[in-house]
């Protein structure tokens, strides 16, 4: 397994899953391919199928719509998957927490299908680039410890 | 219809530009909250609600910027907003789907940019259009139980908030 981790941590590919954001973190997401923060230094790249993803990006609110649909594109993901949850939205809600149209919060969403999933969390509205790149480091450390 | 008064507005004098844009609706307006050189503010005659929009659609710079609409204690009041591009004013017209009912005659077969304005009003606030042409749901989740409308003031964003879906059929149960 040893080997298969080292080389699963050189070549993490995302797949970016919009939950009903406002598109503001999608736009950082965006500022972690440009050359000033270049993520595929790390071996990163977006991909455009969650069969192909190593790790989920998700912004947004996960509102009732997305919700079925987040679980079943975390189902068809390759296993073991890490899963982003990227701004205040998809960490609980954020300010939209009271309205009619919520489904669960981004991490009860999957861990209903998947009790054991790798949930990193990164706040901020939106967070920075820099914020999203040390939380594939902490997701490195959960991937050695498999 | 039914026996639910129709409120009449205060009625202030028409003047300018849009005195008379609400003028030349006669006497389907049947009272006038706010009329001044940039907005006007009239309540219309429920009966006459296509005739008026067909009115307005035939002046010149007409345009169905959007329509609102207000869970009220008789219905749910439906506002058109028109634009009139060339003055630069917005015209609001008011119109009351009053009772239990709360039906109006759609504008959507006249005016086809009322068409997903008014889904969105009967999916969110449950008013009802009469002789709309296409009345699917528009906005509101698949799986959203019907006759339950989010934004009627009686409706709590938390406690009203209907179950959720279950979880998809993990692959292996999907399979025959």
């Amino acid at each position: 397994m040893a080997v298969k981790h080292w080389a699963l941590k050189k070549s993490l590919w995302v797949y970016h899953v919009n939950t009903g954001a406002c598109n503001n973190c999608d736009i950082e997401v965006l500022d972690l391919l440009t050359p000033r923060f270049d993520i595929e230094r790390f071996g990163m790249i977006l991909v455009g199928s969650p069969r192909h993803a190593d790790v989920l990006a998700v912004t947004g609110t996960c509102t009732r719509q997305a919700m079925p649909r987040l679980q079943e594109l975390y189902r068809q993901a390759a296993k073991p998957v890490v899963v982003l949850a990227i701004g205040s939205c998809a960490g609980a809600q954020g300010i939209f927490t009271e309205a009619y149209h919520m489904g669960s919060p981004v991490d009860e969403t999957i861990r209903a299908v998947d009790p054991n999933a790798i949930i990193a969390y990164v706040p901020g509205c939106p967070p920075k680039p820099e914020a999203m790149i040390a939380a594939v480091v902490k997701a490195w450390d959960v991937i050695d410890t498999l | 219809m039914s026996e639910v008064a129709i409120p009449r507005e205060v009625q202030v004098p028409l003047e300018g530009f849009v005195g008379e844009v609400l003028g030349a609706l006669g006497d389907a307006v049947i009272g006038v909250e706010r009329c001044d050189e940039r907005r006007g503010f009239a309540r219309i005659d429920p009966q006459r609600t296509v005739e008026v929009a067909r009115r307005m659609l035939a002046m010149a710079g007409t345009r169905l910027a959007t329509a609102t609409g207000i869970d009220v204690r008789d219905g749910i009041d439906v506002l058109y907003h028109w634009c009139i591009e060339p003055q630069g004013v917005v015209v609001t017209l008011k119109v009351l789907a009053a009772g239990p009912e709360m039906t109006v005659d759609s504008i959507a077969p006249v005016v086809p940019a009322a068409n997903w304005i008014e889904r969105e009003m009967h999916d969110l606030l449950g008013a009802n259009f009469r002789g709309h042409p296409d009345m699917r749901r528009l906005i509101l989740d698949d799986s959203w139980p019907e006759g339950v409308y989010p934004l009627r003031k009686d409706f709590d964003q938390v406690r009203d908030r209907p179950p959720l879906p279950p979880a998809p059929p993990a692959p292996e149960e999907a399979l025959p």
